[in-house]
């Protein structure tokens, strides 16, 4: 009995998807290093910034942009990474808030991406701080 | 309160361990009575939640901030419809409304099939040892009846979530997400008992089409939540929240498409089997998500416990379904096979792959900075180029199809038949594609496409209408004699509305900003906003402060507009409140955003975007879930039909 082709349609699906998919990571490269303020120093492309806000001035609509400090999130290293921002900043964004922000480290300060920041939500399934 | 609460979930994981024994002892030794009495303690657990849940909303009404659950999520000021919807607010009240949910399910489920005895019997089993996670992490991992000495208010909810869609979007998605349960365990109960003909099919066929349609609807309010709420002047960011629940969405589809083909021809059972399992883990492995903190995510559900109980979890569900389907593979051979790769069966196939291939892509999305951080030791994550790039490679071909396989015929289509079937289609898009070339939307090569595939897709499903009227003499009875499929053909056209929506909001929209004084003005596509002036009044929980901006084209005014922001003082937080004049020349909008007020000055820096054909994302919303109820809607025709095929053992071949 003559075999089904539905396995070669699979085949050459699967094939074709990994084409599309060697095809895509070959010429976007393989994603975007997501690091703390401790380990900023170690990168010198575009990176992704995770940290904490610790302190923040300055307008970010202004020429200067908005000035802030990060720390890490989790363990403090006492690594401080000094952001300039402009464009849109999230509602939640204020000191001891958790952001993520894109840029390039130049000359010992982040500049970041316009409108790249984006501050973490603060409560939702959030655990509980203290229980009976 | 929380005592009876402690108990009615403790009570809760009894029965549903009752269940998971007894109902699996029961179906191993084909003892009935024990089987009934499992069926019954799984029904049972519904009321038991029925009950903490009822605990839980009632302290939530009554402001009990001796519940710790409650201070944390609510405050005095709060408005109460706020006040009860913090009931999926948080960590622990949204895994009590997934049981809630489940367990609502399981009982109707089980108590529909009460007759398929072979099948329930095991179907139970199933369905309580999922129960079971959720009432285990309820009594001793995450309770919502912590208690603690009251504080005079609570935290309150963050302002964003103080919506009118925060009523009706998360509890949408639970009701897709916890529904996907209900074919998993039929599958599993079909493996189990080797019962594997299309009978769990059958049994879940409308289950699967309500879980899909409320993840569906779910997902879309989110989308038009984030849009009027967040301020940001989109509705999808890829993040990975919103693709946990697109990827079990995914799978679902391609399972509600795959199961056509197992029922008309006996084909894809595994596939289905594998389909099943793979919407079901991905519902679980969103929740784990959401709730481990692992990935980033700007809904940022911060780390918690629950991570690795979620984990563990999945790992067993993965490893269960795997499993058993290798174990049962002899009995899910196709009784046909495939004849043609010109053939409606085909092209579900391709739908299929390209569904789960696009399914896929995104879990390596969402999963690549764990996987680097593994591997590498550094964490790399993609953003929206990698997802945009796989919607439009997936995507575009996907809609494509839509328009294809409906008019294709089963098994084998001649070339002759092709040419006569796609002629007036194929005009349709053509004519289209030129047309807008001419008009210069040829600036966006996935735009311009996407209008294209949809005016094809279109044309298909009003042909089809039309020669079916010519048959039938009406409209109604047409879609009254075969609601499923014409039901399908409206929720085809809800895709195409919606792929015209994404196409005109993303790949035409235009955006602008500029800082404002009092007077001046700024052109967006056409549109001139004038500043006016700016007002603040105190609203039950916030000050609300608004800019009026006049909206005018070609010197005629056309509305006012009142974006601004509120200043929460319980919450300690601003939030955005954007203005939009729906257009309905474009059917798009004209999105106002205060990006920053300065009321010492009164200046204010305002966003505009101007979004063509958003209105038809939303619009799309409606006619999905007609469509979907249209498919769902009782037949009794084809329920005759398919009990005598089952009466008789033979599947259509």
């Amino acid at each position: 009995m003559r075999r089904s082709p539905a396995r070669l349609v699979i085949a050459l699906s699967v094939a074709a998807a990994l084409a599309v998919f060697v095809l895509y990571t070959s010429i976007a490269g393989a994603g975007t290093p997501q690091i703390q303020p401790k380990e900023l120093a170690q990168h010198t492309g575009v990176v992704l910034l995770v940290g904490k806000v610790v302190s923040t001035g300055g307008d970010s609509h202004s020429p200067g942009g908005m000035r802030f400090v990060l720390r890490d999130v989790k363990a403090d290293s006492g690594a401080r990474a000094r952001v300039v921002y402009h464009g849109t900043v999230p509602d939640p964004y204020r000191v001891g808030r958790e952001v993520v922000v894109t840029g390039t480290l130049r000359h010992g300060v982040f500049v970041a991406q316009d409108g790249s920041l984006t501050t973490k939500c603060p409560s939702k399934y959030a655990p509980a701080k203290s229980k009976t | 309160m929380p005592q009876l609460g402690r108990a009615a979930l403790l009570l809760s994981l009894g029965l549903v361990a009752y269940a998971l024994i007894a109902g699996s002892i029961a179906a191993w030794k084909r003892r009935r009575r024990l089987a009934i009495s499992a069926q019954n303690a799984l029904l049972a657990s519904f009321f038991s939640t029925a009950i903490a849940a009822g605990v839980l909303w009632s302290a939530l009404a009554r402001r009990d901030f001796s519940f710790v659950y409650v201070s944390e999520h609510i405050s005095r000021k709060l408005p109460l419809g706020y006040a009860l919807a913090a009931f999926w607010g948080g960590q622990e009240g949204s895994l009590l409304l997934w049981l809630l949910i489940l367990s609502g399910y399981a009982a109707l489920a089980v108590w529909l099939n009460r007759s398929n005895r072979e099948l329930i019997a095991w179907v139970v089993p199933v369905l309580a040892a999922v129960a079971g996670f959720f009432a285990f992490m309820l009594c001793f991992v995450s309770s919502p009846f912590a208690t603690a000495p009251a504080p005079a208010d609570g935290a309150g909810m963050v302002p964003s979530l103080q919506n009118p869609y925060m009523l009706a979007h998360p509890p949408l998605l639970y009701l897709g997400y916890v529904g996907l349960t209900i074919p998993f365990a039929f599958a599993m109960g079909a493996l189990l008992s080797r019962r594997t003909d299309e009978r769990w099919i059958v049994s879940t066929r409308r289950w699967t089409l309500a879980a899909w349609t409320f993840l569906g609807v779910g997902q879309l309010l989110g989308a038009h939540w984030a849009y009027v709420e967040i301020g940001w002047g989109g509705y999808y960011a890829w993040d990975p929240v919103e693709n946990a629940a697109l990827m079990p969405w995914l799978a679902a589809t391609a399972f509600l498409h795959s199961v056509m083909i197992q029922e008309k021809r006996g084909m894809l059972k595994v596939w289905n089997m594998v389909l099943v399992a793979l919407a079901f883990n991905l519902s679980i492995f969103g929740t784990f998500l959401t709730r481990s903190g692992v990935v980033n995510s700007i809904h940022s559900f911060s780390q918690s416990p629950l991570g690795g109980w979620f984990l563990g979890f999945i790992a067993v569900c993965v490893v269960f379904s795997i499993s058993l389907i290798y174990l049962r593979l002899p009995m899910l051979r196709a009784r046909t096979k495939l004849e043609s790769l010109v053939s409606r069966e085909a092209t579900f196939l391709y739908n299929n792959l390209l569904l789960v291939a696009f399914c896929l892509t995104i879990l390596w999305g969402v999963t690549y900075p764990l996987l680097t951080e593994a591997l590498r030791g550094e964490t790399r994550s993609v953003s929206k180029p990698y997802y945009n790039f796989f919607l439009h490679s997936f995507g575009l071909p996907l809609l494509l199809l839509m328009g294809i396989g409906p008019l294709i015929a089963w098994r084998r289509a001649s070339l002759r038949a092709l040419g006569r079937m796609f002629l007036i289609p194929f005009g349709v898009g053509v004519v289209t594609g030129v047309a807008l070339i001419a008009a210069g939307f040829g600036s966006s090569p996935p735009g311009l496409l996407a209008y294209t595939f949809s005016a094809f897709v279109l044309a298909s499903i009003v042909l089809e209408f039309v020669r079916g009227r010519r048959a039938t003499g009406s409209i109604l009875r047409l879609v009254g004699r075969n609601r499923r499929r014409y039901g399908g053909y409206l929720v085809h056209a809800a895709i195409v509305l919606l792929a015209i929506g994404v196409a005109g909001s993303s790949s035409y929209q235009t955006v602008r900003e500029k800082g404002l004084k009092p007077g001046q003005a700024m052109t967006v596509a056409g549109y001139t906003l004038t500043y006016r002036s700016l007002a603040t009044k105190q609203e039950a929980n916030a000050l609300a402060t608004r800019a009026t901006v006049d909206v005018s084209r070609g010197g005629s005014h056309v509305t006012t507009l009142h974006p601004g922001k509120n200043s929460y003082p319980v919450e300690k937080m601003t939030s955005n409140e954007v203005s939009i004049y729906h257009d309905p020349r474009n059917l798009g909008d004209v999105f106002l955003i205060a990006d920053q007020i300065n009321p010492g000055s009164n200046t204010l820096y305002l966003k505009a975007l101007v979004k063509p054909l958003v209105n038809l994302v939303w619009a799309a919303g409606f006619l999905f879930v007609f469509g979907a109820l249209v498919a769902m809607w009782p037949d009794a025709v084809e329920q005759r039909r398919l009990a005598d095929r089952y009466a008789a053992g033979a599947v259509a071949a």
